[in-house]
């Protein structure tokens, strides 16, 4: 069980933050966390009549089955998030990591490479705090910070929220930095092409078969700090093993965004995919 | 992980679906890729219906495949 998760602490607010203009948006007072909330309007899953709800009575009351996705309400916004960016033409990654992985870090290194090239728009998510949207920002590209309070993730609705404000332009890649935690962002659909996973050096080999749910969810896994493999033992062959052990098909990347080292490579595979 | 949402969401999905009419019982389908705990989810379940129209009213996991995680019925009260 996730202690740090607020997401369903009615005090709980989420904002966005535009770095450039210090601009402060509430995107939820606390009142509804959008987990299918029983007052949200903009649901269409109200059966009106009653007649079409397949039934049957059992020995004690009447039955009735539903198959309503619990998180369907967060499935429904990503699809439209989804179909938004296809419509645009954007691409959008959901890089997910542990906290200090590097994410920030190989954003900022990225952006630098391929400023000329192609146009990075990049969605912050920290619980609190719009230090890593200021740096996105200094390292020469548009960000939205989204402040998710007590909440461990981000959510679909914040996504459209923060897309619909960047207006990314079409043939561009629009990164979503999640909060720094492996467990909770496995579960919630952002409309993302893909989600890509940040590893380090420092954290041990053994981090993919920790959290397999969440190597399980990704297309790609970036093992970062390639620089200090040496200097802590790191073991590229086992922790490639351990990767595909989960997910048999992940592409695995290793590089070091401070060194530069394995950075081409990135760059070439993040612009094939607008091919 | 998060549970406490994810008993709220579920009791949103139930009170709309029960339009009114007394629940006995709410059975959600699990698969063993969901990623939810079953016993912190239980939990939950009774504090956030505590003292709502849903107090008291029973949660059943039914075991389901990969990722699944659906509200899949609703069994109501017999009607007197
Ligand atoms: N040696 C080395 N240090 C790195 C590398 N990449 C990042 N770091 C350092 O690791 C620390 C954390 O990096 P961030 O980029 O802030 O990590 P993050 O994943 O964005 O962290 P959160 O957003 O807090 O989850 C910083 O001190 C970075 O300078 C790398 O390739 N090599
Ligand atoms: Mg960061």
């Amino acid at each position: 069980m996730c202690g740090t998760c607020g997401c369903a602490d009615p005090a709980n607010e989420v904002s966005m933050t535009n770095p450039e203009t210090g601009v402060k948006t509430l995107l939820k007072n606390g009142v509804d966390h959008g987990h299918g909330h029983k007052h949200d309007h903009d649901h269409d899953d109200h059966h009106h009549e009653g007649d079409d709800v397949p039934h049957m009575h059992g020995p004690g009351g009447e039955i009735i089955s539903l198959e309503a996705a619990v998180l369907g309400k967060n499935d429904k916004i990503a699809a439209q998030n989804r179909g938004w960016f296809q419509g645009r033409g954007v691409i959008a990654l959901n890089i997910v990591s542990s906290p200090g992985a590097g994410k920030t870090t190989l954003l900022e290194s990225t952006i630098r490479q391929m400023k000329d090239e192609v146009e990075i728009t990049v969605v912050e998510g920290d619980q609190m705090t719009a230090n890593d949207a200021e740096r996105i920002q200094q390292a020469g590209a548009r960000a939205l910070q989204i402040n998710t309070g007590a909440g461990c993730h981000l959510e679909a609705d914040m996504i459209a929220a923060a897309a619909r404000s960047l207006d990314p332009q079409p043939g561009s890649i629009m990164m979503i930095e999640n909060v720094g935690n492996l467990v909770c962002p496995a579960m919630f659909d952002l409309g993302e092409k893909m989600k890509i996973a940040v590893i380090s050096t420092t954290e041990g080999e053994d981090k993919p078969i920790k959290y397999p749910h969440m190597f399980r969810a990704v297309e790609w896994v970036v093992i970062n700090k390639m620089d200090l493999a040496p200097h802590v033992d790191f073991d590229e062959e086992t922790c490639r093993k351990n990767i595909l052990q989960v997910n048999p098909g992940a592409k695995i990347l290793c590089l070091s965004a401070r060194t530069g080292e394995g950075m081409d490579e990135w760059c070439a595979a993040l612009g094939a995919l607008q091919a | 992980m998060h549970e406490l949402g994810l008993a709220r969401s579920i009791a949103g999905i139930a009170q709309e679906n029960a339009k009114g009419r007394p629940l006995k019982e709410v059975r959600v389908a699990i698969g063993p890729l969901a990623c939810v705990e079953r016993g912190a989810l239980e939990f939950c379940w009774g504090l956030v219906t505590e003292s709502t129209g849903i107090a008291g009213v029973g949660l059943r996991f039914l075991d389901a495949d990969g990722d699944t995680f659906v509200v899949r019925e609703l069994e109501f009260m017999e009607e007197a």
